[in-house]
């Protein structure tokens, strides 16, 4: 009589169960993952582009006019993002990278959906017209 | 007495059930590979069931699509007081890619109260887990079971 397997079946009598006991012992995530954004508003210059690679449409840009200058606020709802990277790979200033946080849990209490940041973006002083130059050298 | 020992119990094993409206089958995955041997949520006592009937959490995935909208209020409302209703993935959140399609209406919070929503295309299993745990607690409080 042969038993082809009992190599296999005695050997996995003494060996520990496969099962990751999760939320008690913390877990080791590849290289390369994508997880919840991280958003430096340091580096980010407000062009946009970020919002229009996005196919999710997941990120939102509001601009207010404050007396230092354009106060731009980026704001990334991780709630619609797809984790596809394409805001981070297409960043000129790479001030957007994707971390390696996956627990994004949102309840009624909690919300760590939203990832925000703002910036005070100071525009360059408006380049004098010829006119306005012509009546500064008459007086 | 008895009656307390039966609430305590039902935290216990919580039996979730799985309402597919519209999904492209990546979250159903990452839901199968939690209840395989390596995630192993039945550590908690959670088991998948077959009918609505019997079910305390139930979990959906999918932007709600307009042909699956109706059954999927039709198996909720199936769901036995109290229960406590997941969202898994960006999907059911925020519609993700789907938002402004015409076979797509709205997010799930517009059509039942979600109690716990999980973020991720798909969510990694492990997140799945931790939003499970907070569902349990959410279960928890709607039993008044300390």
């Amino acid at each position: 009589m042969k038993f082809p397997y009992i190599k296999e079946a005695v050997g996995n009598i003494f060996k520990n169960p496969v099962t990751e006991k999760y939320p008690f012992k913390k877990v080791e995530l590849p290289e390369g993952f994508r997880g919840k954004i991280e958003f430096d508003e340091t580096k980010c210059i407000g062009c946009g582009i970020c919002i229009k690679v996005c196919a999710a449409s997941a990120i939102t840009k509001t601009v207010e006019t404050t007396r230092e200058g354009r106060k731009i606020c980026m704001e990334f709802n991780m709630g619609s993002c797809t984790f596809c990277s394409f805001c981070s790979d297409f960043c000129p200033k790479s001030a957007i990278h994707l971390s390696n946080e996956y627990s994004m849990i949102k309840t009624a209490d909690e919300n760590n959906m939203i990832v925000k940041g703002s910036f005070i973006n100071i525009l360059p002083p408006k380049p004098q017209t010829a006119a306005a130059k012509a009546g500064e050298k008459k007086e | 007495m008895l009656d307390k020992i039966i609430e305590k119990s039902r935290i216990k094993s919580p039996w979730i059930y799985h309402v597919n409206a519209g999904s492209c089958n990546g979250c159903d995955i990452e839901l199968i590979a939690l209840l395989g041997p390596r995630f192993d949520v039945e550590r908690f006592g959670v088991k998948l069931t077959g009918t609505p009937k019997h079910a305390d959490i139930v979990f959906v995935t999918g932007p709600v699509t307009a042909q699956t909208k109706d059954r999927m209020l039709r198996v909720i409302s199936q769901v036995p007081d109290p229960k406590v209703i997941v969202s898994l993935g960006s999907c059911p959140m925020s519609c993700n890619v789907f938002k402004g399609s015409y076979s797509v209406v709205g997010p799930l919070d517009k059509w039942v109260p979600v109690d716990v929503s999980i973020g991720g295309c798909p969510p990694k299993p492990e997140a799945m887990i931790d939003g499970l745990i907070k569902a349990l607690d959410i279960l928890k409080e709607k039993r008044g079971v300390k």
